[in-house]
């Protein structure tokens, strides 16, 4: 049995949880086993939001062993693969998730939570913000990813999608991408708008991962 | 992603309904318990809802209409609820009721009857309990009901197991007359994964029938005596039984140190042990943790030279194993909330830490050293609290109460989304606790003040749960209140559900609503003024002229919640498009919409060494009430039909 764990956040309304099910539904197309815990407070769109997902992908001749093979809903610290951070506060907020080799897809646009806009703290410059990433692993990997979907979409509805790209273009998911197209065909409207939304991701990670 | 599918469609899809057993879904765990409902073959459903547990209503009050026979309803409350369900049970039918944790302190009253009574259909009870306050205004113990409920208690500690226990616990119910509770911690409720479907029914009992049984459903004086008498006659019978049931079960091992753990921490202590490379442990899974299993406990610990006992918060199991190992004569160790912590949650780091210390394995885990470099990182950073949504009529409404009031006055808090007020920019809450602890200790405070005044807010749902009989009693003694009733139309916090002054539905459709003007005048309040809570001005001269009136006094700030509107505008498609902007050149950058009134939709961003306020087209939801905050009259309001969007001239030009 190999494993992949993910955690992606950000805030309410961005899509996270969503994106979280996305990456569920398309291994489960694989046969891979699924699971993780989203962290959900009310309906408001503002508070921070987590979702973790672990993949178990089964190998040929692999027996259940229970004590070797049990995968609880929280990813430990120092173990996800690949962090998906849709604010980058809230990445480094998640940095304890890190180990040398993991991932991270990171969106630069801030969004200053209400205790910065009071002036009460202040937002740490990006720089500083990425710096920390690094700390802990060499493979972030920054974009401005509101300003993408405003760009391509007019809207910041597909900054979700967008990232799911990126990060099926930038890490190892053991998943192909023609299964994350099946689910949002089979389970999303507008599929042709979240379609090239995720193509985007893919192409600008190929051009950042050379 | 653009506009989520309806409920209902997405359940379908993933095969909720499904009758093909064995197949394997998506599902989380709170789905897992309703599709472990429909495979029982229950008939009745009630839930008040609340996080973590909101999605079991929500399951089956959208299927309910393709499955035949089954009844699921939204109720005003908890008690309600579960009254609802022992109605149904008593009727021969298999029944639910579902609430978060502090919603079974509500329903709490039936429960400690139900025992006596018994159940004729079986009856489960399900908690969405939340260790580490993830979704809560309180962190509690649940399990601790049953030391007096004597209801036995089912800890699943994975999806899997939240389905398969939902389905025997209605026939534990039924084999040993009692209800019994599903414990549902936040961790798993909200956990989302592999789900393998078991076998439907091949029919649902269409209609019970009352069997008249006064013999346990009318309790009094010597009767209740006698019963109780049944009732710990079945718990022992229960209790025997546990020891040979495959709910509880030891995974084995050569270790002379043994684990005694239940619920999600089983997975977090199996991950645990495999960081820290330790696999000959003997364990004790359980899964009945009311009545403990005693001679299977005893069987488990009398080899053993000690035992840890893994459970999140009071240390419930702890209590029970302790007494049950003196009872067996056996003198071991028992340690378990001396190495855990009693509040929080608890989770693999924390576990493995512990047993690392206990067992002398520290150098085993580096994911321990990132963290604990990590913890000072993230303990600098600014915090994200909670906010309103762009456009949501409560923002309005308490910033007119706290801008009028210059923060002078005494404000009682109250639970829904508006508990948010509490939070930066307003800080207006000087208490919250429970459902309806605004207005109904706000009478309290008023009968021993004399210099100042209190304001109390209330939401529509929160208030039909328990408020009534608070908002009497402020009329009967005229207690010296404002209350200020947010009525959004919705209960919103938990996803939407209706509330009862739901009028109208997403889709456009008329429905009754409560009118709670008429409501408020029938009860006998004097003084109810309505103001639209983006009229920012009237509502601040209406705070301040109510705040004159002597007594008991209501303003109704009614407005829909933003996120529903939205939704209906979408779909009818309007052709009118509204917008607002921020004139560069009338703003004064004084930061009262950005900082005070703090709308997520009003954003700043340096241009030229200098801080420029703009609204964010995307998210402005264009309520409108900005407008009326900016003191500079900076705001300015657009009206377009018809407009095309850039988007579009771009796609047809591309």
């Amino acid at each position: 049995m190999k494993t992949y764990d993910i955690v992606i956040c950000g805030f309410g309304g961005q899509g996270v949880i969503t994106i979280g099910n996305l990456l569920k539904l398309a291994a489960m197309k694989e046969g891979i086993s699924v699971s993780g815990a989203e962290r959900r407070g009310g309906a408001q769109r503002e508070g921070g939001v987590t979702s973790h997902v672990r993949y178990r992908v089964w190998e040929e001749g692999d027996t259940f062993d229970e004590r070797r093979m049990t995968r609880s809903g929280m990813i430990p610290s120092g173990k996800a693969d690949m962090l998906i951070a849709f604010e980058p506060l809230e990445g480094v907020r998640h940095c304890n998730f890190l180990h040398p080799g993991s991932r991270v897809v990171l969106n630069t646009e801030p969004s200053p939570p209400t205790l910065v806009r009071m002036q009460k703290y202040t937002y740490p410059p990006l720089d500083d913000l990425l710096s920390t990433l690094k700390e802990f692993t060499s493979l972030v990997f920054p974009f401005n990813i509101n300003q993408l979907s405003r760009d391509f979409f007019q809207d910041l509805l597909h900054i979700s999608v967008i990232s799911l790209g990126l990060a099926v273009g930038l890490g190892e998911i053991p998943v192909s991408k023609e299964r994350f197209l099946e689910v949002l065909q089979e389970r999303y409207p507008d599929f042709e708008k979240n379609q090239r939304g995720f193509e985007l991701g893919l192409q600008l990670a190929r051009s950042a991962g050379n | 992603m653009v506009f989520p599918l309806p409920l209902i469609r997405i359940l379908m899809m993933d095969g909720i309904l499904s009758h093909e057993a064995g197949r394997r879904i998506l599902a989380m765990g709170n789905e897992a318990v309703a599709r472990g409902a429909m495979e029982a073959g229950m008939g009745y459903f009630a839930t008040y809802p609340g996080t973590p547990a909101s999605e079991i209503g929500d399951t089956l009050v959208a299927i309910q209409d393709h499955v035949p026979n089954l009844y699921a309803e939204y109720s005003t409350n908890e008690h309600v609820a579960l009254h609802g369900a022992i109605g149904a049970s008593f009727s021969g039918i298999r029944a639910m009721a579902a609430m978060k944790h502090v919603g079974m302190n509500v329903a709490a009253e039936p429960l400690h009857f139900l025992g006596l009574t018994g159940v004729l259909g079986g009856l489960v009870m399900v908690i969405g309990s939340d260790p580490g306050a993830t979704c809560s205004t309180t962190e509690q113990d649940d399990r601790w009901y049953s030391l007096h409920t004597h209801a036995p208690i089912l800890e699943p500690s994975d999806i899997q197991e939240a389905k398969d226990y939902t389905k025997e616990g209605f026939e534990l119910s039924e084999r040993f007359n009692v209800p019994v509770i599903l414990n549902l911690p936040s961790r798993l409720a909200h956990n989302a994964g592999d789900l393998i479907l078991g076998d439907m029914p091949a029919e649902r009992k269409a209609t019970g029938h009352f069997v008249k049984n006064p013999v346990r459903y009318f309790n009094l004086f010597n009767s209740v005596v006698e019963n109780h008498r049944r009732l710990l006659e079945s718990i022992d019978r229960l209790r025997e039984y546990a020891s040979s049931s495959p709910l509880n079960r030891i995974l084995p091992g050569s270790g002379d140190w043994g684990l005694i753990t239940s619920s999600v921490n089983y997975g977090y202590l199996l991950e645990a042990l495999d960081l820290l490379g330790l696999y000959d442990l003997p364990i004790l899974k359980i899964g009945l943790s009311y009545p403990v299993a005693e001679k299977l406990l005893e069987d488990f610990l009398r080899p053993l030279r000690g035992a840890i006992i893994v459970e999140d918060l009071d240390g419930f199991l702890e209590f029970q194993i302790k007494k049950a190992a003196y009872d067996a004569g056996l003198s071991l160790p028992i340690k378990g909330k001396d190495l855990f912590p009693r509040y929080g949650e608890l989770n693999v780091d924390l576990i493995s830490e512990t047993l690392a210390r206990e067992f002398g394995l520290e150098g085993r885990l580096e994911g321990l050293s990132i963290a604990a470099r990590a913890k000072p990182i993230i303990a600098k950073l600014p915090p994200r609290t909670g906010a309103f949504c762009a456009g949501c009529p409560h923002r309005a409404t308490i910033y007119a109460m706290t801008k009028a009031t210059r923060r002078q006055e005494v404000y009682g808090g109250d639970i829904g989304c508006l508990t948010l007020s509490g939070l930066p920019p307003h800080d207006a809450s000087d208490w919250v606790t429970c459902m309806n602890c605004g207005l109904a200790t706000s009478q309290g405070v008023s009968k021993m003040i004399s210099d100042q005044r209190l304001i109390t807010i209330v939401g529509d749902s929160t208030f039909f749960h328990s408020g009534v009989p608070a908002l009497v009693n402020a009329v009967q003694q005229d207690a010296d209140v404002l209350l200020i009733f947010l009525d959004n139309k919705w209960i919103a916090m938990t996803g939407h559900q209706p509330s009862p002054t739901t009028n109208l539905k997403v889709d456009g459709q008329n429905v009754p609503g409560v009118n709670i003007r008429e409501l408020l005048r029938v009860l006998g309040v004097k003084y109810v003024r309505t103001i639209d809570p983006f009229n920012v001005r009237a509502m601040m001269d209406g705070i301040l002229a109510a705040l004159e009136a002597p007594g008991f006094k209501v303003i109704i700030a009614e407005r829909e919640c933003s996120l529903q509107a939205d939704r209906r505008r979408r779909r009818m498609k309007s052709e009118e498009e509204v917008y607002y902007d921020i004139d560069p050149e009338r703003c004064q950058r004084c930061g009262e919409c950005y900082r005070d009134f703090g709308c997520p939709a009003i954003k700043s961003r340096m241009e030229g060494g200098e801080e420029i306020f703009y609204i964010e087209e995307a998210t402005c939801t264009v309520c409108g009430a900005c407008k009326a905050v900016c003191p500079n009259s900076a705001i300015t309001r657009t009206e377009v039909r018809s407009r095309t969007k850039v988007s579009e001239l771009a796609e047809v030009a591309g």
